[in-house]
C-alpha cells in the first residue's frame, strides 16, 4: 500500500534526474506528497521551470532561506493543489558571495518572498526589479541580516 | 474659571474619548478591545467613544509590545494628543514585552516609550478586564 | 488642468487606531482612480523567526500562537503537527479531532469577525454590531472548551491539552444551532441588502488568471474561481475524514469574498457537528521526547485567511535550527495591489478589508499634490467617512454603470 502510493513521487525524482543530468545532486521522497530535489546553483532555475511546466506546480508557497554555516541554502516550496504534491527545489550558495538569479519572471509571487530573503539573510537576487528591504526598520544598520547564525540580537540593543 | 474647569472635568469623566493603537502586538488584544465596544460588553455606556484622530482623544489605548519601527510613531501620536492625556496599556506584552521579550525587533513594554496610567494584564485580557481597567482610569480622572 | 497635474501620490498609514495592525501603502491616483499601488510592511516585525531558534519546542508553541491573535489556533496547531511529523510521532485520533474542532470553531469566529469589519468599512455599522453580538456565542464556546476567549493554547506537541466532556458536547451543539440560524439571516442580508450590493458587487476585481499567477490563497483565491483548499488538497488533522464542500465563487469581486466566507461558516458549523458526533474514544495526547534528531518538514494548514506555511528544521537538540513561517496575508499582498488598481479611492477601505488582512492599516492618508507641494493629512477614519459620503453623492451613477457591465 505504502510503496504503491509513492509511485508518483518516485517518478518525479526520476524525471528530474533525467532532465537535469549532472546538475542533479539528490532527490528524496519524505512521505506522500513531499518531494525534495537538490540541484546545483546553475540549474535551479531550469529545475523550477521544469517543475512548473511538467508537474504543474504553479503555486509558490514561499522561499525559505537557511544558514548552514559556510553556505546559505534556499528552498523553493512549490505546490500543485490538484495532484496534492509539494516539490521543494533546494540549492546552496556560498555565504561569501550570496548571489542567485531571480525567479520572479516565472513566478511573479516570488517578488515579495525574494525581498524577504534578501532582507533577513542578505541573498542578492540578480534581475529582481525592486530589491528593497521588506520588513526591517529604516534605521536598521546596513549589511546586517538577522537570520544569519553569526548575528546575535544583542548587537542592535 | 473654576466653574469652567469643573465643567470640563465633568465632561471628561462622563465621556472619555479613546484612540486605539497597536504598537506591534498580535491582534488578540485588539479584537478584545473592539469586542468591549460591541453590544455584549458595551463600554459606550460609560460614554466611551472610539475616535480615529489622536487630536480628539483623551485616552490612548495601546496593545502589543513596542517594536523598533513603532516606537517613534507611538511617541508622535502621544505628543499629538491634547493635555491632559492618559494611557491604558492592554495585555501582557504591552506591559513587559511578554513572550516576545528578547526578539531583536521588540524593545519591551510600552513604558519604554511613553508614561502609562493603567496596566491591564492578560494574554489577552478579557473584555471584562478591559472594562475594569477603564473604570480604574475613570477613578483616576476623578482625582485630577 | 493637464493630465499630469491631476496625478497625486497618497501615502496611507502606518498608524491605525481602529482594528488591525498596520502597513503603509502609497497610492498613485488620477482624479478618483487609483492607477498604481506600492506597499511597505514590517511595522510589526518582531523577529520571531530568530527568537524561535533560541527557545525550546515547547516554548515555541506559545510563541507561535502569538504570531497572530485571530488565527492563533491555526498557527499553534500547524506548528504542533509539523513538530509531530519532525519527531515522527502521531497524535491520537481523539486529540486530532479536538484540534480540528478548535480550528473550525476559530474559522467561524474569524469569518464572523471579518463580516463585521467589512460592514463597518462600508458604513453599515448596524450589521457590524449585530454580527459581533452573535460572534460572542462562538467566543463563549471556545472559552468553555479551552478556558480563554482568544489564544486558546489547546494544541500541544502530541495532541491537545484539554478533553471535551459529554456535557460540554451538548452545550457546543446548542451554540452551533444558534450560530447557524443567525448566519442564515446574515446570508440573506448579504445577498439582498442594497447597501452591501452597491458597495461590494463588481468592486475590487481579481480575475482568475491574476489569482493563479500571483498565487492568491484562501478565501481570496476561492472568490476568484480558483478551486483550492488545503484541507482537501493537502489533508492534515482529521480533514481526510470529515465531509465538507469547498466553496468557490467566480464573480471575482468583494461580494464574492463576502459570500465565500459566509458559506464557509455554514460548512464549519456542519463540520463541527460531525466532529462532535463522531468523536473517537481514547487518549488526547501522546508523549513527546524533548530532543528531535536532524530532520526537516514542510507543514501547511488552511488558516481562516488562507494557506499558512511552516518549514521547520531540527538539529538534534531541543531547539529548532530554523523555523520559517509564511502567513496568508503576505501571499495576498500582491493580489490586493492588483485589485486596487483601476478602482476608486472610495473603494480602498473595503477592497483592502476584502482580503481580511492581518496587518492592514489605513489610518493616515497624506495627500501630496506633486505640483504645488500642498499637503493635507487624512486619518483612516476620515477616509472611511469620505468613502461613505462619496458614495452618497456619486453612488447612483457608479452603481448603475457597474451593473451594466
Amino acid at each position: 500500500m505504502l510503496s504503491e502510493s509513492l509511485e508518483v513521487e518516485k517518478e518525479i525524482v526520476d524525471d528530474f534526474k533525467k532532465i537535469l543530468g549532472a546538475d542533479f545532486i539528490d532527490g528524496q521522497v519524505q512521505r506522500k506528497g513531499r518531494v525534495y530535489i537538490k540541484v546545483k546553483t546553475d540549474a535551479y532555475k531550469k529545475a523550477i521551470e521544469h517543475a512548473v511546466e511538467k508537474w504543474n506546480t504553479y503555486h509558490l508557497s514561499t522561499i525559505s532561506g537557511v544558514d548552514l554555516g559556510e553556505n546559505i541554502e534556499l528552498l523553493y516550496h512549490l505546490l500543485d493543489p490538484k495532484a496534492k504534491i509539494t516539490i521543494t527545489i533546494r540549492t546552496e550558495i556560498p555565504k561569501s558571495d550570496p548571489k542567485i538569479g531571480t525567479v520572479s519572471d516565472i513566478l511573479p509571487s516570488a517578488l515579495v518572498y525574494e525581498r524577504e530573503v534578501y532582507d533577513l539573510l542578505g541573498v542578492i537576487f540578480t534581475g529582481h526589479p525592486d530589491l528593497r528591504r521588506l520588513v526591517l526598520p529604516e534605521d536598521f544598520p546596513e549589511g546586517v541580516h538577522p537570520l544569519r547564525k553569526e548575528w546575535k540580537p544583542e548587537e542592535v540593543k | 474659571m473654576a466653574v469652567l474647569s469643573k465643567l470640563v472635568k465633568w465632561a471628561r469623566i462622563k465621556s472619555p474619548w479613546i484612540i486605539h493603537y497597536n504598537s506591534g502586538g498580535c491582534n488578540a488584544c485588539d479584537i478584545e478591545v473592539v469586542a468591549a465596544l460591541t453590544p455584549r460588553f458595551d463600554v459606550e455606556r460609560f460614554g466611551i467613544l472610539l475616535k480615529g484622530s489622536p487630536r480628539h482623544a483623551d485616552v490612548l489605548v495601546v496593545t502589543g509590545p513596542v517594536t523598533r519601527q513603532t516606537k517613534n510613531r507611538l511617541i508622535r501620536i502621544y505628543n499629538q494628543m491634547a493635555d491632559p492625556k492618559f494611557v491604558l496599556a492592554v495585555g501582557t506584552c504591552t506591559i513587559t514585552g511578554g513572550v516576545f521579550r528578547g526578539a531583536y525587533g521588540v524593545l519591551g513594554g510600552v513604558d519604554e516609550a511613553i508614561p502609562v496610567d493603567v496596566f491591564v494584564p492578560g494574554c489577552p485580557p478579557k473584555p471584562e478586564a478591559i472594562i475594569q481597567g477603564v473604570v480604574k482610569l475613570l477613578e483616576k480622572l476623578q482625582k485630577t | 488642468m493637464s493630465v499630469e497635474k491631476r496625478i497625486f501620490k497618497i501615502p496611507v498609514g502606518p498608524q491605525h487606531p481602529a482594528l488591525k495592525e498596520f502597513e503603509h501603502f502609497v497610492f498613485t491616483v488620477d482624479g478618483e482612480r487609483v492607477i498604481d499601488v506600492g506597499f511597505r510592511i514590517g511595522y510589526t516585525h518582531r523577529g520571531i523567526e530568530k527568537l524561535a531558534e533560541s527557545k525550546t519546542y515547547i516554548q515555541n508553541l506559545y510563541l507561535c500562537e502569538r504570531i497572530c491573535g485571530i488565527c492563533s489556533a491555526a498557527h499553534q496547531g500547524c506548528y504542533a503537527q509539523t513538530v509531530e511529523e519532525l519527531a515522527d510521532i502521531t497524535a491520537p485520533p481523539r486529540g486530532t479531532y479536538i484540534r480540528t474542532l478548535i480550528w473550525e470553531l476559530e474559522r467561524i469566529h474569524s469569518h464572523l469577525l471579518w463580516l463585521g469589519v467589512a460592514a463597518h468599512e462600508i458604513g453599515f455599522d448596524t450589521l457590524f454590531m449585530l454580527v459581533w453580538r452573535d460572534r460572542e456565542v462562538v467566543m463563549d464556546l471556545l472559552e468553555m472548551i479551552s478556558g480563554n476567549r482568544v489564544n486558546y493554547a489547546m494544541s500541544t506537541i502530541g495532541g491537545v491539552r484539554r478533553d471535551i466532556s459529554d456535557e460540554l458536547k451538548h452545550k457546543i451543539l446548542k451554540g452551533l444551532d444558534i450560530l447557524e440560524e443567525r448566519t442564515k439571516y446574515y446570508k440573506e442580508v448579504c445577498m439582498k441588502e442594497q447597501t452591501i450590493l452597491a458597495r461590494a458587487a463588481n468592486v475590487g476585481i481579481l480575475t482568475r488568471e491574476q489569482a493563479l499567477k500571483l498565487n492568491a490563497v484562501g478565501p481570496t483565491a476561492r472568490a476568484s474561481g480558483v478551486d483550492v483548499d488545503l484541507r482537501r488538497d493537502d489533508p492534515y488533522g482529521a480533514y481526510d475524514e470529515v465531509p465538507f464542500n469547498v466553496i468557490v465563487y467566480d464573480t471575482c469581486d468583494v461580494l464574492a469574498r463576502v459570500l465565500v466566507r459566509v458559506d464557509e461558516t455554514f460548512e464549519c458549523i456542519n463540520m463541527c457537528r460531525w466532529l462532535l458526533e463522531n468523536l473517537p474514544e481514547g487518549d488526547i495526547r501522546t508523549k513527546f521526547a524533548r530532543k528531535i534528531a536532524e530532520n526537516e518538514v514542510v507543514g501547511r494548514v488552511e488558516a481562516p485567511r488562507g494557506e499558512l506555511f511552516y518549514y521547520i528544521k531540527s538539529n538534534g537538540t531541543d531547539k529548532p535550527e530554523r523555523l520559517k513561517v509564511r502567513t496568508p496575508t503576505l501571499a495576498n499582498i500582491l493580489p490586493v495591489c492588483e485589485m486596487l488598481k483601476g478602482g476608486y479611492i472610495a473603494d480602498i477601505p473595503i477592497v483592502l478589508a476584502g482580503i481580511d488582512p492581518c496587518f492592514a492599516c489605513m489610518d493616515r492618508a497624506l495627500f501630496i499634490d506633486e505640483n504645488s507641494e500642498k499637503k493635507w493629512v487624512w486619518s483612516r477614519e476620515q477616509l472611511r467617512i469620505y468613502s461613505i459620503k462619496w458614495y452618497k453623492e456619486h453612488g447612483n451613477e457608479v452603481v448603475r454603470e457597474r451593473w451594466k457591465q
